[in-house]
């Protein structure tokens, strides 16, 4: 690339679409389905379990093995590693052995020349069980099952003191239910062969160094022979944190097996009843506080359906019993975590892992409080907040720091009308009977970095080439949320160059090693200071070679350039002290190989500062908190349970946003997938552990009708983020849970039926089912109230 | 005449592309035309998100020239079409409408807009747009919503897609597409005259004929042959259930089957009319049957599906049943001996069966006018408003007499029964009373005791209980307003 004038330099508050919405929007995005294989590619398929739990007595492989067009058919005996994927915990077999405990687990795999050959030998395995008794529910898991771990206990204060001497006080407790993360890209992996023993696998990984590990340990051949690769995933949302591992490490299997190119792509229900959701959860809680809502005391016993193995359930459930303070000062508070084992698929990381679990309990709780004491449910919250100035340690006494609660709320009342409407609306209510309107004000705190410390940690491989262009490569994957345009960016500002000069890689394990997951919305933060070290690094050598090509211009008796004084800017290099002298970027790279100065560098970067002790539940676990806060007013037709989003208003917190397309996006994705969540997207198994919703047939998630008629939403201005890279914040999780307005606002509705004196039946997600059967709820109460209406 | 003996042709690609189904094996003749488009290396832009026409990743656009030779495009979910069923089309998909450096203007809106974020829909989004910008109309909110339905997103909250279909189509149709319309609509027009298509591989035979009485013929010699004509339902039989089709008689072809008049009996519409159709003949005279078709799976489904095969589908959960039953609708037979008129009600006849003779096709559905003094009115009851499937539906009839008296009245339920029901306990209950609060929640219990719901993955039956119950306070109250809102 030659060196041009300054006319496309971007600046900080250039609109920049996403680095793929051209490739997106003309189809020329490549996806694994997409990749272009040889003839030779075999078709991949898994064997599943028909039941929930049962011995395996014996199977015969023989007939399926003898099939025409069957390369390989494999049992957990032809498993030359290890038979464990479980990402921490090795308490997930690859594939099962005298047992199976889930139905969709897997048990054997096929490779055919062909879909309908790899079916059509399936259904020649021959399985011999014994059936078990399944445990498939939550409360049948407490009550005669075990937990996968120890439980957990975080605790501030005295909350049984607490709780004795509050002025009031209620105990109750809330379902909260799965969630399917429903990426449009199934899971899938194609692994090619190499030589010897190497493995390409191209896999839709959130992980791809764990994807790695797990491919050579369970193939057992050592880790520098597997490669990983993942340009892009059709979305994640946590769903291939962990759970991709599955479907590379069978894809993988089938390949060492064969030695030719194998694919495995899950069909779209196979995917839905093999793969882990949402953690279900089963809250009790008992809560006392002052008249005006003030939390006194506060117990939470939190219960997780945690599936067959541990996967990342311990994790989540850390996270959960961590927001379950959300936004509030609990002063003297008890949480309890049990994860406990269930005759169901492993559930897994889905967006907000745990937090919008703890926060839905506690916001229920704020809208309780609310109804007995006929107060103003926002009113309530503010109340409670984190204080700026004391009330501001969590449970995990962790500080409060840069709260921005007041300054959100502030703006967004004004902004919203909150309290007109929430007038509008009471009024509006008296005059119907079967329409309801309900409007609430809900909060987000949430905190980021991994609670597992060590994990908060990034690598980058920044390559500069001889025409001045730059490929940008580091552990961070891209699964929509725009991670590798704002690493785009960063890399382009922190060199000092046009966008047009930087790509960033398909995210390869041979390029960057020992990674991180992308997840815990701390992408950017984590990748994007990497990259800054590498090319700070980078910077510091070429402005030593930019001197050296400055001073041979100069006239003697002049003053020397020095490198300290040199600055790239603009697509140019410039000496500060002597503006005129300065050269183009593509000049100092070919320059910097003349002089035989490397033109590559590696990044590093670990978040400073965090900390976390288990076994006393308390540290520092999360570098800083993000925020945001949400009005939703909805209409719930109470005869048909049909609930319409009239307006929504969101205001969240992303410090100061790189790029605000892409924060705006994910804040209003965030809030749609968090709405699907708590009102249509409902998970149901039957008495023999099948799923009953396996596809977008009976699984609902929001379609474009479903959202806010009148949907508003603004980035909060003049609230950087200090100590991260260009005080910008992490923003993938965070706003998912300003859903919880639309979810109260639902229940505002709902209670409109009594006006308001008496608490409704509530629970996650409000289907219109559940709606109906809750208004059915108080209007059966208000008629025994009542008495018989009588005939006329 | 089987001018198109084993093979079939269309447009794609800017020239004429044909597939012969002895010759070209890789492909049957129940092959997906997405499928079809993922096989080819230039077409990869087509995804498959669900297989089952929920999710609109594989949308891609199929023209022909309508009566006035003028090209018309209507996106449609490529994972339920055969291949046979494009025959005479121009097939578009995502790489004909633009490349990265020479985008169409939707998807220049989309890249804009910020539409994209993983990418995996959004090509589907893109043929949806696409097919409304070539409809030249400038649409409002409520019609950019209407052809976006079928598309499912998981990352962006649809607004900046919405904002996307606003800002590019701006009512002129013109693209690079425009110049070639009058050759593809000739090359079509010809390959469309061209006669039956009859497919014989050695799995699969496939009957595809262009006139009634052929089909009449084909339809007498093989009964057994599966029936289709959009493929919304029996496409699932092939990508769901994995099953190849070894006989079908496609009536999609046929031109007679898809036309309508009025007729001294009342509306009389083809059987293989697609809904999106019916949808717009309905508006403004029909709105019981329009409100309905309106929640009617998404644009892509209704393009493709049909009131016959809605009919002959014959599920207690069909959206069209119960308001066809209530607008007393009468549906048309045919075969080599001759034309059969029955009531829908009379065609049902129990949980998917009816009585359709084998050597007998739907020809029409004849809706005669509503008398003034009734009012019908339709409701369906779903877990997210649009593109589900009922849990419960109803569409209900009444007429008051002079002294506001039921005179007559129909509670036609789906979803509650093994087949459409009526609550016919509550209708002898309600008919001379008076049209009062009172009355109908008295009624609401006949309509409880008539039913004995099932729990399934769509709502339990205490939920279906309560559903039901409701449907008819809502119609007490919708014919009340605006009293009782």
């Amino acid at each position: 690339m030659s060196d041009r004038p300054m006319h496309t330099i971007m600046s900080e508050n250039t609109k920049i679409p996403h680095e793929s919405g051209a490739y997106h929007v003309t189809g020329e995005a490549t996806y694994i389905d997409d990749i272009l294989v040889d003839t030779r590619l075999l078709h991949g398929h898994v064997y599943t379990s028909p039941h929930a739990h049962a011995r395996v007595l014996g199977f015969d492989l023989s007939l399926a093995q003898g099939h025409r067009g069957v390369h390989a058919v494999l049992s957990y005996k032809d498993i030359r590693g290890e038979n464990q994927m479980g990402p921490a915990i090795k308490d997930e077999l690859v594939l099962a052995v005298d047992e199976v405990i889930f139905v969709g687990q897997a048990m054997f795999l096929i490779a055919a020349d062909d879909e309908a050959t790899a079916i059509a030998a399936a259904k020649l395995i021959v399985v011999e069980y014994e059936l078990l008794p399944a445990i498939l529910s939550i409360q049948a898991a407490i009550e005669g099952g075990e937990k996968l771990q120890p439980s957990r206990k975080i605790a501030a204060g005295d909350s049984s003191t607490a709780l004795a001497n509050a002025p009031h006080q209620f105990k109750g407790l809330l379902e909260i239910g799965a969630q399917e993360h429903w990426y449009l890209e199934t899971q899938v992996c194609l692994c090619i062969p190499g030589e010897g023993q190497e493995i390409r696998a191209f896999s839709s990984t959130q992980h791809p160094s764990e994807t790695q590990a797990l491919i050579a340990e369970v193939l057992h051949i050592p880790k520098m022979e597997v490669e990983v690769q993942i340009r892009r995933m059709g979305g994640a949302f946590g769903g291939k944190e962990t759970q991709a591992n599955h479907t590379a490490i069978w894809a993988a299997l089938l390949c060492q097996a064969t030695r030719k190119p194998v694919k495995i792509r899950l069909f779209r229900d196979d995917d839905q009843k093999m793969t882990g959701k949402r953690h279900r959860f089963l809250a009790h809680y008992q809560v006392g506080f002052d008249a005006l809502g003030t939390i006194e005391g506060l117990e939470i016993e939190l219960n997780a359906d945690g599936g067959s193995s541990t996967d990342l359930t311990m994790a989540v459930l850390e996270r959960a019993m961590m927001h379950s303070d959300n936004s509030y000062f609990l002063p003297d508070v008890t949480i309890v975590g049990h994860a406990w084992k269930l005759n169901l698929p492993s559930n897994t990381a889905f967006r907000g892992f745990g937090g919008p679990q703890g926060m839905a309990v506690i916001e229920n709780i704020m809208d309780r409080i609310a109804r007995q004491l006929q107060l103003d449910p926002a009113d309530v919250r503010m109340r409670n907040y984190y204080g700026l100035a004391d009330r501001n340690v969590t449970p995990f006494g962790q500080l409060v720091e840069n709260n921005r609660l007041y300054m959100i709320q502030e703006e967004l009342l004004h902004s919203s009308s909150y309290a007109q409407r929430r007038a509008d609306v009471a009024a509006w209510n008296a005059q119907h009977e079967f329409l309801k309107k309900g409007i609430a004000l809900t909060p987000v705190k949430f905190g980021i970095s991994f609670t597992t410390s060590f994990l908060n940690q990034a690598g980058a491989l920044v390559n500069i080439y001889k025409d001045g262009t730059v490929l940008v490569n580091h552990g961070g994957t891209e699964m929509g949320q725009g991670l590798h345009t704002k690493i785009r960016q960063i890399a382009a500002l922190e060199l000092g160059v046009d966008l047009d000069r930087v790509k960033v890689n398909a995210t390869n394990t041979s390029k960057v090693p020992n990674t991180s997951a992308t997840a815990a919305s701390a992408g950017t933060d984590l990748n994007g200071a990497a990259v800054k070290n590498a090319i700070d690094q980078l910077k510091a050598r070429m402005k030593e070679v930019a001197a050296i090509v400055l001073n041979q211009t100069i006239i003697a008796g002049e003053e020397a350039s020095l490198p300290e004084n040199i600055h790239l800017k603009g697509d140019m290099v410039f000496d500060d002290l002597h503006p005129a002298r300065k050269l183009g970027f593509t000049k100092l790279c070919e320059a910097c190989v003349f002089h035989q100065v490397s033109l590559s560098a590696t990044g590093f970067y670990k978040t400073p500062g965090v900390y976390f002790d288990r076994s006393i539940g308390k540290g520092r676990p999360y570098h800083y908190f993000s925020f945001g806060m949400a009005v939703t007013e909805v209409q719930v037709d109470t005869l048909t349970g049909h609930v319409q989003l009239l307006r929504a208003d969101l205001l969240h917190d992303v410090g100061e946003s790189p790029n605000p397309g892409i924060d705006i996006g994910q804040v209003e994705g965030a809030y749609i997938q968090g709405l699907g969540w708590m009102t249509t997207e409902e998970c149901k198994w039957d008495d023999k552990g099948n799923l009953l919703n396996h596809s977008p047939d009976t699984y609902k998630i929001p379609n474009v009708q479903d959202i806010p008629a009148d949907f508003r939403v603004a980035l909060l201005q003049g609230a950087p983020n200090p100590n991260t890279i260009r005080r910008s914040k992490a923003v993938g999780e965070p706003p998912l849970m300003l859903a919880f307005s639309a979810w109260l606002a639902i229940k505002d509705a709902i209670s409109a039926v009594a006006d308001h004196q008496l608490e409704p039946q509530f629970q996650l997600p409000m289907t219109n089912e559940a709606i109906l059967i809750s208004v059915e709820g108080l209007r059966q109460q208000m008629k025994r109230m009542r008495g018989p209406r009588s005939l006329q | 005449m089987n001018a198109y003996s084993n093979h079939i042709a269309f447009w794609m690609d800017g020239k004429k592309v044909e597939i012969d189904f002895n010759k070209d094996t890789q492909w049957r003749p129940t092959t997906t035309v997405l499928n079809y488009l993922r096989s080819l290396s230039h077409h990869k832009g087509t995804k498959e998100g669900c297989a089952e026409g929920d999710c609109g990743a594989c949308t891609v656009v199929v023209a022909e020239p309508d009566e006035a030779g003028h090209m018309q495009y209507k996106a449609i979910d490529s994972c339920l079409v055969f291949l046979p069923m494009i025959h005479g089309k121009h097939l578009v998909s995502v790489e004909n409408v633009g490349s990265s450096d020479n985008m169409h203007p939707v998807q220049q809106a989309m890249v804009d807009c910020d539409g994209s974020q993983c990418g995996y829909c959004t090509p589907g989004f893109i043929m949806s747009m696409f097919s409304l910008y070539k409809s030249a109309q400038i649409p409002d909110r409520e019609e950019i919503l209407d052809a976006l339905t079928g598309n499912l997103c998981r990352c962006t909250g649809y607004r900046p897609i919405v904002e996307a279909a606003a800002k590019s189509c701006l009512g002129n149709s013109k693209d690079h597409f425009s110049p070639q319309e009058s050759e593809v609509a000739g090359a079509l027009t010809a390959i469309q005259n061209s006669g039956n298509i009859e497919i014989k591989t050695g799995e699969n035979t496939y009957f595809r004929p262009t006139s009634l009485t052929d089909a009449l013929n084909l339809r007498s010699q093989h009964p057994s042959a599966l029936l289709v004509c959009g493929g919304t339902d029996v496409g699932l039989m092939v990508t769901k259930k994995k099953i190849q089709l070894p006989l079908v008689l496609d009536l999609s072809g046929i031109p007679d089957l898809r036309a309508h008049a009025e007729t001294p009996l009342g509306l009389r519409l083809g059987a293989t009319l697609s809904l999106e159709k019916v949808k717009l003949l309905s508006k403004g005279r029909l709105p019981a049957l329009n409100d309905m078709l309106a929640v009617f799976g998404s644009r892509q489904i209704r393009e493709q599906a049909t009131l016959g095969g809605n009919l002959a589908n014959a599920s207690p959960i069909g959206d069209t049943p119960p308001v066809l039953i209530a607008l007393n609708a009468s549906i048309e037979l045919q075969s080599l001996a001759g034309t059969r008129v029955m009531k829908v009600t009379e065609f049902i006849t129990g949980y998917r069966t009816t009585a359709l003779h084998p050597d007998e096709l739907i020809t029409a559905v004849i809706i005669p006018p509503t008398p003034a003094q009734v009012t019908v009115k339709s409701y369906k009851i779903s877990k997210r408003k649009d593109l589900d499937i009922s849990t419960v539906s109803g569409c209900f009839w009444i007429e008051l007499d002079s002294k506001d008296l039921v005179k007559d009245i129909g509670l036609v339920y789906g979803g509650m029964a093994a087949m459409t029901k009526r609550a016919r306990m509550a209708e002898d209950f309600l008919r001379g009373k008076p049209w009062t609060r009172d009355q109908v929640e008295a009624a609401m219990d006949h309509v409880e005791a008539e039913f004995t719901p099932i729990s399934d993955a769509r709502s339990g039956k205490e939920g279906r209980r309560i559903m039901a119950r409701n449907l008819l306070l809502k119609f007490w109250a919708d014919t009340n307003l605006p009293l009782h809102v």
